[in-house]
């Protein structure tokens, strides 16, 4: 709401311009009142005053506002695949939402939204960026061919040697195993006076 | 300039330091004298000794039976032979002396010689003739093939001298 | 200063590599002169590097621009603590940190071995001194002298990197510094022990105390790593996958690995080839990481500005790697098991397994981190390995870990038997499976997140299971009562409780990383007075007001702030005031990009993580980003846990006396009526 003063000359004022400036300031703040109210639900684009800053230059790189395609799932999921080439290491998702001073993740944004705009599937745009820039703009390399070796390796190799584990653990355990309980009369042949002085050694160990 | 001379200083009280050992290695002979660690402030969790390695691994199978981990019949089994392993230890260690538990009987005749009884670096001589193993502290003894007669170092394969303590080694 | 500075440095790199003559020649030839000089030579080393540390930090404090270190990392307006801080900011200071804060651990190192451990330190003395040694040369001829001085003096510096501009940053680089560094000191014992030829299980000791050092401070170094990205880079996460923190990760696995498997040496006489394998690659695995962060051969978001120094760290890994290879090759016919495993299945052998996963997962965290320049190299594209893909393949591995955790304490040392395991698993396994139902029933429908809770629930299980249990043994036992028996039972047994605290913290860790597949995010602009909502995954939904932005200036910085109130369901909860701050220095000038200052809202079920990211034409309008992130708090607490039960498990024993004086647990001999 604007409120707008005269300072400039005299205030004249007769009895029917009194009730009419009254009037008129009544029904400008019910009609304040009712725009208020209007306004606090929810996110009304385009209403509320919104001052210039004092200083915008330190508040970073001016931004556009938020459109539902900013905000949109498929959208968001496909930036999530792809490599922001700023040199942030990020996704184009993670990078423009983060770094706001990058200008090169909005503008990979940009082009995305472009191309969904034009109809174009998920794949086929991730497609469209791979053409464009290389298989590096992908956050993970395709599975085919050589990448493969960069997914399966690992698992490949902790599952061989988990195999050639169990296998020397079994022979080792065998190896290890033949004697039942033949241990009995070897303990027994310790004497009364050796087994107290255990006893002995065994007290003064806390467990 | 000042800073030049801080600096010379520096160098010149650090090479000195560090070659004095080498100099003057009377000064500091008796060298690693470090605070009290002898045996004392260890952890007898740290004995590696058969005796010890043993005697932990019979409490252990005694604990992991009463949480319920081992089977009466993996007990038994475990324990005759953690017993038998405890005892051999114990024997290997002092054969037949029951001295040190009893206490102090007549203060121990420590010998002048070196040869007679074997010495543990940090506990002096034993009482035990043929010890191997330190009664007090479990390590091993001087006179353990091997090992060094004066400190009690594991000795290079076919060394002439000690290489921790100079000493030369008996042929 | 700088001269002072600058003749400490060349006074250390000699001493050094004296001390590393003085301390093989007189290891191997048994000159105990030698071998005291030196030790000595560390002492002095560590003395000439922190004359040269105080003569940085004064350069850094007198505000002495000249030196260019000092006037590309700090300016008169920066706040006193990161001024100090500044030390360890750049390459060069961090260099000089490096190489101090081993010789200072080598000096310990030295005071502190028991004496019966005498034999190895020349040789522990002569690696550390090589190490720092190598750590001097690399700032005297790699272009990398802290105390270089500028043609010309700036009027201002050119101030701190606003986002090293935190907290965090005071704690987190020396924390994992000391981990990084401390892995020497074992590293130089397991050398020295292979040079001596005393390979019996004694040095173990003097290697375990140490690696757990090492491995607590790199636990909390990597958890205040991750806090730090957390509050300060703004993306809302705490692990990206980035190269610099696999680099950490690696050497905490290998260590992990080491201190699980020394156990089976302690008890048993095996795996001594196994065990020095552990602590040897650990050490190179630092200095790998080392390679990484400060060689840009791998595009990383941290890593220091590129330059030439990376390839020393290349050359002296190539050549310390091949050293101790050859050294380890030599001594392996002295390193032969003295027992067998008595039984697959027995705890010997799930450490095994553990030890396998471990070693696994580093191994295929260390392959995707040179998966590109591998790739490079065989098909010759450039590919990128991002979060996506360790995801896909260490969260199965972490999982299994994880299992493994659980079981492992069930099982007896030496030899269990299936029905004795059926009792044991009886009630944490219900646990997990009743975690699991009550999950799906709550309408948790990710399959991984419901893995990591059902077998958090599983180990949780286990851990209490086993203080239960013992204490219900002491209980019986000496009648005392449950409370005394649970501390006495942490008390006289602390590696195995505090290992159990330990294991405790990481359910808690893999709970929070759980937490993190519900995490949820939308992008606003508003005016003031408007609002937008974010529906949280427990069900309710927050509702963000922006009241409006008030700018204002700062220390060092001109700040932006937004402020939003907050309520949650009608009920409100604050206000959040994200900023965006513009750093400026002395003179007023802005030093760098405008950067992010998050705020965020926490409570242990989920933080409400929101970013100024700019305003819309000048104006009012501002565009957030609101982030819901699930249980993140629980991932600083399981931090805390680990951290406490690594002091446990590293509290010292007391006296033999001492404890001979608590009565132990009683054993039964054979021949004896149960």
């Amino acid at each position: 709401m604007t409120v707008t003063r005269r300072h400039d000359g005299e205030l004249h004022l007769n009895r029917r311009a009194f009730l009419t400036l009254g009037a008129g300031s009544f029904l400008g703040v019910v009609a304040s009142w009712r725009h208020a109210t209007l306004q606090s639900p929810d996110s009304l684009p385009g209403t509320g005053p919104s001052g210039r800053l004092w200083d915008p230059a330190r508040a970073g790189r001016p931004l556009e506002p938020v459109t539902t395609a900013d905000n949109d799932a498929v959208i968001r999921a496909i930036e999530k695949q792809l490599h922001c080439t700023c040199g942030c290491n990020l996704d184009v998702y993670t990078c423009r939402t983060t770094d706001f001073t990058c200008t090169v993740s909005p503008a990979m944004h940009e082009q995305v939204v472009d191309l969904a705009a034009q109809g174009m599937t998920g794949p086929q745009i991730i497609d469209q960026f791979v053409r464009q820039h290389g298989v590096a703009i992908l956050m993970a390399p395709p599975k085919r061919g050589f990448n493969l070796a960069g997914y399966f390796v690992p698992s490949l190799a902790i599952i061989a040697a988990g195999v050639v584990l169990t296998l020397v653990l079994r022979r080792w355990a065998r190896t290890a195993a033949p004697d039942p309980v033949p241990a009995r009369p070897l303990a027994a042949a310790g004497t009364p006076e050796e087994l107290e002085r255990l006893r002995g050694e065994l007290d003064r160990l806390s467990v | 300039m000042l800073e030049l001379v801080a600096g010379i200083l520096l160098a010149a009280g650090a090479v000195y330091f560090v070659l004095r050992p080498i100099f003057r290695p009377q000064l500091t002979g008796n060298g690693n004298r470090e605070p009290g660690n002898g045996s004392d402030g260890e952890d007898p969790e740290d004995d590696f000794s058969p005796r010890a390695v043993a005697l932990r691994a019979l409490k252990e199978i005694e604990f992991d039976r009463a949480t319920g981990k081992l089977s009466d019949a993996d007990y038994d089994a475990l324990k005759n032979r953690y017993t038998a392993e405890a005892l051999t230890a114990l024997r290997a260690e002092r054969p037949g002396s029951e001295k040190r538990e009893t206490g102090n009987v007549a203060a121990p005749p420590f010998p002048v010689s070196r040869v007679p009884f074997p010495v543990c670096p940090t506990h002096g001589p034993r009482p035990e003739a043929d010890a191997v193993f330190c009664s007090e502290c479990g390590r091993r003894l001087a006179t353990a093939p091997g090992y060094c007669a004066r400190c009690g170092t594991a000795l290079e394969r076919d060394a002439h001298y000690c290489h921790s303590c100079g000493a030369r080694v008996a042929a | 200063m700088t001269l002072l500075g600058t003749l400490a440095l060349w006074l250390a790199l000699l001493v050094g590599v004296w001390g590393a003559l003085a301390g093989f020649v007189g290891g191997l030839n048994g000159r105990a002169d030698l071998a005291h000089s030196a030790r000595h030579a560390v002492f002095a080393m560590c003395g000439a590097l922190l004359v040269a540390v105080v003569s940085l930090e004064w350069a850094l404090f007198q505000h002495d621009f000249n030196v260019e270190y000092v006037a590309a990392y700090t300016s008169r307006n920066l706040p006193i603590f990161y001024t100090w801080s500044a030390l360890y900011a750049g390459q060069k200071g961090s260099l000089l940190f490096w190489a101090t804060v081993l010789s200072v651990f080598g000096s310990l190192a030295l005071v502190l071995t028991p004496r019966h451990h005498r034999e190895l330190l020349p040789y522990v003395a002569g690696v550390v001194s090589l190490a720092a040694a190598f750590f001097v040369s690399v700032m005297l001829f790699g272009h990398a002298n802290p105390f270089q001085r500028l043609p010309y003096t700036p009027l201002d510096g050119n101030g701190l990197n606003p986002q090293l501009q935190n907290p965090g940053m005071v704690f987190h680089p020396p924390m994992l510094y000391l981990g990084y560094i401390s892995i020497t000191i074992p590293f130089a014992f397991a050398i020295a022990a292979l040079l001596s030829r005393r390979l019996d299980t004694d040095w173990l000791v003097a290697i375990r105390k140490w690696t757990l050092l090492s491995w607590l401070f790199l636990s909390i170094g990597i958890c205040l790593g991750m806090w730090w990205a957390y509050v300060e880079l703004g993306w809302g996460g705490y692990w990206a996958w980035d190269p610099v923190e696999n680099a950490s990760l690696l050497p905490w696995l290998t260590m992990t690995a080491f201190l699980h498997s020394v156990m089976i040496q302690e008890k048993r006489g095996m795996l001594k080839k196994w065990n020095l394998a552990l602590i040897i690659g650990s050490w190179l695995l630092s200095i790998f990481g080392t390679f990484i962060t400060r060689s840009g051969v791998i595009s990383s978001v941290h890593s220091f500005t590129q330059s030439s120094v990376g390839y020393f760290f290349l050359a002296f890994l190539i050549v310390a790697g091949t050293a101790s290879f050859a050294l380890y090759t030599s001594r392996l016919p002295l390193l032969a098991a003295e027992a067998r495993l008595e039984s697959m299945v027995s705890r010997e052998a799930s450490f095994l397994f553990n030890n396998l996963l471990f070693i696994g997962i580093a191994f295929s965290v260390l392959w995707g981190t040179l998966f590109p320049i591998l790739s490079e190299l065989v098909q010759g594209t450039k590919v990128t390995v991002g979060p996506p893909f360790f995801n896909q393949v260490n969260i199965p591995l972490g999982l299994a870990l994880l299992a493994l955790t659980g079981i492992g304490p069930l099982i007896a040392w030496r030899r269990a038997s299936i029905p004795n395991l059926q009792r044991q698993f009886a009630v944490p396994g219900t646990v997990g499976v009743f975690t699991a139902l009550i999950l799906l029933v709550a309408g948790m429908r990710d399959f991984y997140a419901l893995m990591a809770m059902a077998l958090g629930g599983f180990v949780a299980g286990t851990v209490v299971q086993e203080f239960a249990r013992g204490a219900r043994a002491r209980h019986r036992q000496y009648g005392e009562g449950y409370a005394l028996a649970l501390g006495r039972l942490l008390a006289r047994n602390r590696r195995r409780y505090g290992g159990y605290i330990v294991h405790t913290g990481i359910v808690i860790l893999f709970v929070a990383f759980a937490g993190m597949a519900f995490k949820t995010e939308t992008e606003a602009s508003l005016r003031p007075g408007e609002s937008a909502s974010i529906k949280s995954p427990y069900g309710w939904t927050y509702r963000l007001t922006h009241l409006g932005i008030s700018q204002y200036d700062a220390l060092n910085r001109q700040v932006t702030a937004a402020t939003l109130e907050v309520t949650r369901d009608g009920k409100r909860l604050g206000v959040l005031t994200p900023e965006k701050r513009q750093h400026v220095d002395g003179l007023g000038r802005p030093t760098f990009q405008p950067s992010s200052e998050v705020g965020i809202r926490s409570d242990l079920r989920e933080d409400l993580y929101v970013v100024l990211g700019g305003v819309v034409n000048g104006t009012e309008q501002a565009v957030f980003r609101f982030t819901i992130n699930p249980l993140v708090w629980w991932v600083w607490y399981g931090g805390m846990i680990i951290a406490l039960g690594g002091l446990i498990v590293m509290w010292p024993g007391g006296s033999p006396a001492a404890k001979r004086s608590q009565a132990g647990y009683a054993v039964r001999l054979v021949g004896e009526d149960r």
